[in-house]
């Protein structure tokens, strides 16, 4: 296993957020729900390939991302639909529009795969991205580990508010010590695949804020809270995320 | 969440440089050009620029507030493709507290605003919840500040 041995200058990483790192390509690497542990490393593999993709490139120059054909140069290891997922995601989120997400669907993806590889994908892009922001060589994928996918479907799935089925709002707070009320979209996202959601938050809350963190507008952080949510903002806005 | 932040900590900060870089000065924030620079640096890939936002954020700020600003970079280019990948709404609450400076900042007029589906009404409750809401958050920080 790869061990992100961060060097000591000229920025040095803090501990937990090179664990949460190191914890964040086992999970890539393991069996997941859907997904054999390769399959997930080719998605993880797949999301770097996106970004020499000169297909992609062509598309995020279009008008319309979906405008241009032609076929992304990818791996031999995933199947078209997960492959145009992966590339989208990575290099032109903002333009993904729910009747491309219903293509795939007809095209045979499951919605179980689907988040789930998007879980998997975003991962990597954002511990890629940071090895980026300072500097630093990418870490190696890691080594697929084998075993079967879980299967762990939940049972209080809900369809109509996004895309993708989500878990009901109120047990899924209530289960993640949230107080009573809505739990945000952008957490149930993910919800359909709960692995995914339990990666997401590891990796938030050494890269961000912890959910307690967040509720107190506290931070333990060297950055203050409004010097974070102004990063933060920034990188949505470039990024041309409305959420 | 930052309008909130900033509410909470009492500062005075113009948030016009969020969405266009232009415009991106301090923001009121410590350090707000700088980690602004880093950020736009980040998402682009030009390595020269990166290098130079990067030693300069360092020098101003130290390399700790570097390698948090790395970790915020990462963690949100994750966030935006699971909203985008998703077509998750805003939140009713987010709606409503932020519409107005949404509007301001142009962000409502982002093409994955238009792919995604919309929360309802709750932009139609923003401008009683923010008279409510923010006074609230302001005194919190105030007390938190005075150790009451």
């Amino acid at each position: 296993m790869t061990s992100f041995s961060y060097p000591a200058h000229p920025d040095p990483v803090r501990a937990d957020l090179a664990e949460a790192h190191r914890r964040a390509w086992r999970h890539v690497a393991g069996p997941g729900t859907w997904l054999t542990g390769a399959e997930r490393v080719a998605v993880a593999d797949e999301t770097r390939r996106a970004r020499d993709c000169g297909s992609c490139r062509e598309r995020k120059q279009a008008l319309s991302p979906f405008a241009v054909q032609g076929e992304h140069d990818h791996g031999a290891a995933l199947p078209e639909t997960l492959v145009d997922l992966v590339h989208r995601i990575t290099t032109d989120a903002a333009r993904l529009s729910e009747s491309w997400y219903r293509q795939l669907l007809e095209a045979g993806l499951s919605a179980e795969v689907y988040v789930e590889a998007l879980g998997v994908a975003v991962i990597t892009i954002s511990v890629d991205r940071f090895h980026h922001a300072l500097g630093l060589p990418l870490e190696p994928l890691p080594e697929a580990i084998a075993g079967d996918p879980s299967g762990e479907r939940p049972d209080d799935l809900t369809e109509g508010e996004a895309w993708v089925p989500m878990r009901e709002s109120r047990k899924l707070g209530k289960e993640m010590g949230f107080p009573p009320g809505p739990v945000p979209y952008v957490i149930r996202a993910l919800s359909l695949v709960p692995a995914e959601l339990r990666a997401w938050k590891a990796l938030s809350d050494a890269q961000y804020l912890s959910f307690d963190e967040m509720r107190s507008f506290d931070s333990n952080r060297a950055l203050d809270r409004s010097q974070i949510e102004l990063v933060a903002g920034r990188v949505s806005a470039l990024n041309e995320c409305f959420y | 969440m930052l309008r909130a932040s900033i509410e909470f900590s009492g500062e005075e900060a113009d948030l016009s440089g969020i969405a266009d870089g232009a415009k991106a000065g301090d923001a009121g924030i410590e350090h707000g050009e700088r980690l602004t620079a880093f950020a736009d640096a980040a998402v682009a890939s030009d390595a020269a620029s990166l290098a130079t936002a990067r030693d300069a954020l360092r020098q101003a700020a130290g390399s700790a507030v570097v390698v948090d600003a790395a970790g915020v970079i990462g963690n949100f280019e994750r966030m935006v493709r699971i909203a985008d990948g998703t077509g998750i709404p805003l939140d009713g609450l987010v709606t409503a507290m932020s519409s107005d400076i949404r509007e301001e900042l142009g962000l409502e007029g982002f093409e994955s605003r238009r792919l995604a589906r919309s929360a309802g009404l709750a932009g139609l409750l923003g401008p009683a919840l923010r008279r409510v809401v923010l006074p609230v958050l302001r005194m919190a920080g105030r007390r938190k500040r005075s150790g009451a």
